[in-house]
């Protein structure tokens, strides 16, 4: 966990110095009184940089520190629960994106199914009954509630998509 | 003043609305009680729902939800012992403590009168006090809104938790944040790398259904959180009433706690939490059978209900009178107004007195129909939706997720927003570092930096007017205690990383 959070530490730092960077250019010479727009972005960035580097730094001694003092390595049970952690965290961050990323090219109805689906599986749900109904139900009363009661004009997707969505909304 | 009142209860109790505030009811008592589901988030996931509500409409449903959701915490409190809200703790100690003696209805009846009677005890302080903190806030200038939004950055120190190094790179972050997109006075872009994306800048809706939702999600894959289990029993709430009787030997309770509450839940960044734990400790303290508490109190568990729905008062008020969110359920309330086309703050008063008079008519309903609500259908409702399936139920959340990122501006662009922040609030809750700063940068860091910039534009860049007037040192004093007390108090949490 340290070393995700000394890497963590590490990229907010090379984040908030390239952000810093673009903000310089935004510093221009002005009329008396204005600051321009780039004083408060890089304030902010500044503060942020410097908070970042005394994140980074108190957890590289700190992780000396637990080093100095080792702990029990974990148990294969422990290795194998986290693995399944993060497997499962993983899936599911994947199933968003893929839903998001095929929404406008099969449609809201076709998409949604699928991700109710996918994401189910992904939290470990294996039930068939729930697997097999719980997608109908759920975009069905989405679609109900959302493109029809209140008209969100959800993407169609294209060519038999389109033609296909365009049967449960307009 | 009148006249505003009639109008306002003419308009809330359209059919239309009272629905609404049903519905709203409803929800926030499910959100507050079911796993996974906070009361903020709860909100968050009612803003899609109102694109295309009327505003009074939107507002009716949305302050039902959030009287609901402090509400809806308890249910879970008292059946199963676990908090369904971080206000809900006293609640579990003293009324699980009762339900384990067979009394769960007794607890439950006790826990809805004294909720719904500290909602409206708030309720009645809000429509005095909001008209008078407005007018006062009329006065204020670039200066006096800065050193405001100063003072609402400063509770960051208290939402920091363990580590304020992290608290303060969370608001900064959301400072930072808050400048993406074009420059409110110049017009020219900042950090949009000649993308369409980034050009109007970062929803504050978008970043907080991703930060605070989204991430959560992600959070609970990790363990999927199967139904609650273990409930004590209960059969149906005519079980057991409380007697008059009860409420008549408490009534200095009745009359301390939800002052504690409505004052409390005014101040930025304190709540519910505190406003429970304080009225329950004090109680404790000033109780003559101190050694019953922990073992079912009843009068424990009457001051920390009264005082958390208490603070959704005054909350509300420090939030429509000043423009300030205190927390980040007031947060969700301004993203509201944003969608409707409203700014928050003294001068809604005068523009829109129509939404602010529906506002205090709507809460105020809508801690009535709570009582009925609760008793008779949230509470069965809610020990039959705990048996749905985690995962499909994650399932819908996220799709609640996106198609409330969507319908802001019906744009898949907003969607990858949302994801990315989604991704960043998990990696944030991962390491500790609080989301709640971020979200409350993000909504005030626009207007801390307009105020500041007209600020100095009106003294030619001379920086001590934001020192020279009364109101503005008062405030910008208030913000460097905020800052510092807890810094003096506890040294230690500067280690916290």
């Amino acid at each position: 966990m340290k070393k995700g959070e000394i890497a963590t530490g590490a990229f907010c730092v090379a984040f908030f110095s390239f952000m810093l960077i673009q903000g310089f250019d935004l510093l221009e010479t002005r009329r008396s009184g204005e600051v321009g727009s780039g004083f408060w972005p890089v304030m902010s960035l500044i503060a942020c940089l410097g908070f970042s580097i005394a994140w980074l730094v108190m957890t590289v001694v700190e992780s000396r520190k637990t080093r100095v003092e080792p702990t029990a390595a974990p148990t294969r049970e422990e290795a194998a629960g986290a693995w399944v952690r993060r497997r499962t965290v993983g899936l599911s961050i994947l199933c968003l994106f893929l839903y998001i990323v095929v929404m406008p090219w099969i449609g809201f109805v076709l998409s949604t199914f699928l991700f109710v689906f996918a994401f189910a599986v992904s939290l470990g749900e294996r039930r068939k009954l729930v697997l097999s109904v719980s997608p109908f139900l759920v975009t069905a009363m989405v679609v109900a509630v959302f493109a029809k009661f209140i008209t969100i004009p959800f993407p169609r997707g294209v060519g038999v998509f389109a033609a296909f969505s365009r049967l449960f909304y307009q | 003043m009148i006249d505003h009142y009639l109008q306002a209860f003419a308009t809330v109790l359209l059919p239309q609305n009272i629905l609404a505030m049903c519905l709203g009811g409803l929800w926030g008592l499910l959100a507050g009680a079911l796993p996974g589901i906070s009361t903020s988030m709860g909100i968050v996931l009612l803003l899609s729902f109102t694109y295309s509500l009327s505003p009074m409409t939107a507002f009716c449903l949305l302050v039902a939800a959030y009287c609901g959701g402090i509400t809806g915490g308890s249910i879970t409190s008292i059946l199963f012992g676990i908090p369904g809200e971080p206000s809900s703790v006293p609640t579990v100690i003293e009324g699980h403590s009762l339900a384990k003696q067979g009394r769960a209805a007794y607890a439950l009846w006790t826990f809805l009168i004294c909720s719904i009677y500290g909602g409206i005890f708030s309720v009645i302080v809000m429509m005095v006090a909001t008209p008078l903190i407005a007018g006062f806030a009329l006065q204020f200038g670039p200066p006096e809104f800065f050193a405001l939004t100063v003072l609402g950055l400063s509770v960051v120190s208290s939402l920091s938790g363990k580590s304020m190094v992290k608290g303060f790179l969370s608001c900064f972050f959301g400072l930072f944040l808050a400048t993406i997109g074009t420059d409110g006075i110049t017009g020219g872009e900042r950090f949009t790398f000649d993308t369409t994306i980034l050009l109007g800048g970062i929803s504050f809706v978008v970043a907080m259904v991703g930060l605070l939702a989204v991430s959560e999600i992600f959070i609970e894959a990790e363990e999927p959180f199967k139904e609650y289990k273990g409930s004590v029993g209960y059969k149906s709430m005519r079980d057991e009433m409380p007697p008059f009787s009860l409420f008549k030997s408490q009534w200095a309770n009745l009359i301390r706690s939800p002052i504690i509450g409505t004052v409390v839940g005014a101040l930025p960044g304190a709540g519910a939490t505190i406003a429970a734990f304080l009225a329950y400790g004090t109680t404790a303290r000033l109780s003559k059978n101190p050694e019953k508490f922990g073992k079912g109190a009843i009068d424990g568990l009457m001051s920390s209900e009264c005082a958390n729905n208490a603070s959704t008062g005054g909350s509300m008020t420090i939030l429509l009178s000043l423009g300030l969110p205190g927390s980040n359920t007031t947060a969700m309330m301004i993203a509201a107004f944003m969608i409707h086309g409203m700014q928050p703050g003294p001068l809604l008063l005068t523009t829109r007195p129509d939404i602010i008079y529906g506002i205090f008519v709507a809460m105020l309903l809508s801690n009535l129909f709570l009582l009925v609500l609760t008793a008779f259908v949230g509470i069965r409702m809610f020990l039959e939706l705990n048996r749905l399936p985690y995962s499909i139920f994650s399932a819908v959340i996220m799709i609640l997720c996106v198609v409330g990122a969507f319908g802001l501006a019906n744009s898949t662009d907003d969607l990858y927003l949302m994801f990315v922040f989604g991704v960043v609030g998990y990696v944030m809750m991962k390491f500790d570092i609080p989301v709640a700063p971020a979200i409350l940068a993000l909504v005030l860091g626009d207007m801390a930096e307009l105020a500041l910039r007209r600020s100095l534009l009106l003294s030619m860049g001379d920086p001590t007017i934001l020192i020279s007037r009364p109101i503005s040192i008062i405030l910008l004093l208030g913000a460097v205690i905020s800052i510092v007390y807890p810094l003096i108090k506890k040294p230690k949490i500067l280690q916290g990383a």
